[in-house]
């Protein structure tokens, strides 16, 4: 049995039962489909398929994966438990299918991207993979002093005048950050998924083994202390927005003394789902990775530098033409 | 790929074309050049005469230089508003759309003087700048010079309808096309992010406002300070509209009103 995006169960593709996930967690007391019999204890990299029993080579950071004889989908069971089970999973709500779909829809809209690259019939794999993500609770103390200013200017008699008000400010700030999530493969280019944000959260999933049944999974590569520096990083942009909202009003701000304090409250252990498409194109492979919960797709295709140039040319005409009429109308000579 | 370029060349000919000023048709005028004052070759005359010709046909306007040295003790814009009564110049017939450019070596005095079209083309305002221009010129004694920038520059203004100020940056080829290129690497940078993906998280999006807020906020006023500049009256804002000008305009005994502007060189 696989699980089934569309449907949001689990299905067996040649007698097309379904059944809901927790149902079959219930009904084999908590074993997980298709687990896969290790060979030893540990991380060992020697797998049997329980559908045909060939042995499988896993790659350590590995949680599920298909036979590569078979087909089946097999879940390394002791790889998603113990304190590498994840708490929470974003299930794939994009099929293969539509994968497929967005992903052609987005290659027409590439304005500058090679006309061959917009049809998009090049697609040489695509792998739904469920990338793990350390998501943060973080509380930020903010205490900053800083002198303001607020300019007023009038005119008396002969004199124009500008009034320079200072003044002593200072803040102190508790922000609350929930879930910011920090991807924990070391093979997924960060800026990549971090370019995936935001996954919703409201179809977060209590972690159950059969979600990964027909995809790949990986299991964390850094622990949440390791990359608590990371997922600081991402909010810290954020901190100083607010900092700034704090002092709207003021001509100018000059911080004196800026305190930022971020503690980390709790951190979760998520599987999240990703498409990793590999296209081929003019003998190049490229790779884009997709949202499968929202259909985001990110990647670096192709540029022609036919198109680039045309569009700058076409512009740049286009906009002369376009303030030669102006002038033309307001008065001035066409030429 | 090759359509693109086909597509590309065509473009940047359209483009090259609109910067390329259109052939002026010639036509005959009136004699346009009166050096009393004998300050232009034989050659420069000649070709001063032509430029003035060649631009006069394309504004359907006249446009006479005169050399004085000496006007008999009248007045210089008297002397030009009777050489316009009895000459009677114009483009395509007497007393037609006359602008004319008029120096006096003795009393080193300089007027320009607008006629019919040139009269409102020509404000008092546009040939104040003519004037200034060309003022430098005369000085020096570079006369041929000066002759030909009033020339050009009178061509130049009447392209720009009555009351526009006719060096708005708007109106000047290069800020277009600055304008322009500016626009399109704009867009092609615009294009290039988008192709790579945006970032859709605000700072608002893991923000929890609920638990989020400023817990303490001190603005304590401490000092000010006040600067004063005089104001600047006796500049009039803007300037070109109503054409006023340091001259005014005035009428000829003929009958016939004109707008100038009077200097010394």
């Amino acid at each position: 049995m696989s699980y089934d995006a569309d449907a949001g169960m689990l299905s067996c593709p040649s007698c097309r039962t379904r059944m809901d996930v927790r149902e079959l967690e219930q009904l084999r007391g908590g074993q997980a489909a298709g687990r896969a019999g290790t060979a030893c204890v540990a991380d060992t990299v020697v797998y049997h398929c329980n559908n045909c029993g060939a042995d499988l080579l896993a790659t350590p950071e590995t949680a599920a994966t298909k036979c590569s004889f078979c087909g089946a989908g097999v879940v390394l069971a002791d790889r998603v438990s113990g304190e590498r089970r994840p708490q929470l999973v974003i299930p794939f709500t994009i099929s293969r299918d539509e994968a497929i779909r967005a992903f052609k829809k987005w290659c027409r809209n590439g304005l500058i991207t090679p006309r061959g690259f917009m049809s998009a019939d090049r697609i040489q794999s695509i792998t739904g993979i469920y990338v793990p993500f350390w998501l943060y609770d973080l509380n930020g103390h903010v205490h900053v002093e800083a002198v303001c200013t607020k300019v007023r200017t009038y005119s008396d008699g002969d004199y124009l005048y500008t009034e320079t008000s200072f003044f002593d400010a200072s803040r102190e700030i508790n922000l609350n950050y929930v879930m910011v999530p920090a991807d924990a493969s070391r093979k997924m280019d960060d800026a990549f998924m971090d370019l995936l944000e935001p996954y919703h959260y409201g179809q977060l999933k209590e972690f159950q083994t059969p979600y990964l049944a027909g995809y790949l999974a990986e299991t964390y590569q850094y622990t949440d202390e390791e990359l608590l520096p990371r997922a600081k990083d991402k909010i810290i942009g954020f901190i100083e927005d607010y900092i700034r909202s704090t002092y709207a009003g003021y001509a100018s701000v000059k911080y004196r003394n800026k305190q930022i304090d971020i503690r980390k409250i709790n951190s979760y252990y998520v599987l999240f789902p990703v498409w990793m498409v590999v296209y081929d194109y003019d003998n190049f492979k490229y790779t884009f990775a997709m949202n499968g919960q929202t259909g985001k797709v990110v990647g670096k295709p192709p540029i022609s530098f036919g198109k680039v140039v045309a569009w700058f040319a076409g512009v740049a005409a286009g906009t002369f033409l376009l303030l030669k009429t102006a002038a033309f109308a307001l008065g001035g000579g066409f030429f | 790929m090759r359509r693109a370029m086909r597509r590309l060349v065509v473009l940047l000919a359209c483009f090259a074309f609109m910067l390329l000023p259109p052939a002026a048709a010639m036509a005959e005028t009136g004699r346009l050049v009166y050096d009393h004052a004998g300050l232009l070759s034989d050659s420069e005359e000649a070709a001063l005469a032509a430029r003035a010709a060649e631009l006069g046909a394309k504004r359907e306007t006249a446009f006479i230089v005169i050399t004085l040295n000496g006007t008999d003790g009248k007045d210089i814009v008297d002397y030009v508003a009777d050489f316009y009564d009895e000459t009677a110049p114009g483009y395509d017939k007497p007393h037609g759309n006359a602008a004319i450019l008029a120096i006096d070596l003795k009393e080193r005095d300089v007027f320009l003087a607008g006629f019919k079209k040139a009269e409102t083309y020509l404000d008092g305002a546009r040939l104040d700048k003519i004037r200034e221009a060309i003022t430098p010129y005369l000085s020096e004694g570079r006369f041929y010079e000066a002759f030909m920038l009033y020339v050009e520059m009178a061509c130049d203004y009447m392209g720009y309808r009555p009351g526009v100020n006719p060096d708005s940056l708007l109106f000047k080829t290069s800020f277009q096309a600055a304008v322009s290129l500016g626009v399109a690497a704009g867009v092609v940078a615009a294009l290039f992010v988008r192709t790579r993906g945006r970032v859709t998280v605000t700072s608002r999006t893991y923000l929890d406002a609920s638990r989020s807020r400023v817990v303490r906020q001190t603005d304590r006023f401490t000092h000010k300070h006040v600067t004063r500049t005089k104001i600047e009256r006796n500049k009039s804002g803007g300037g070109f509209r109503g054409g006023g000008g340091s001259f005014g305009g005035g009428v000829t005994r003929g009958g016939h009103s004109f707008s100038g502007s009077r200097g010394k060189f």
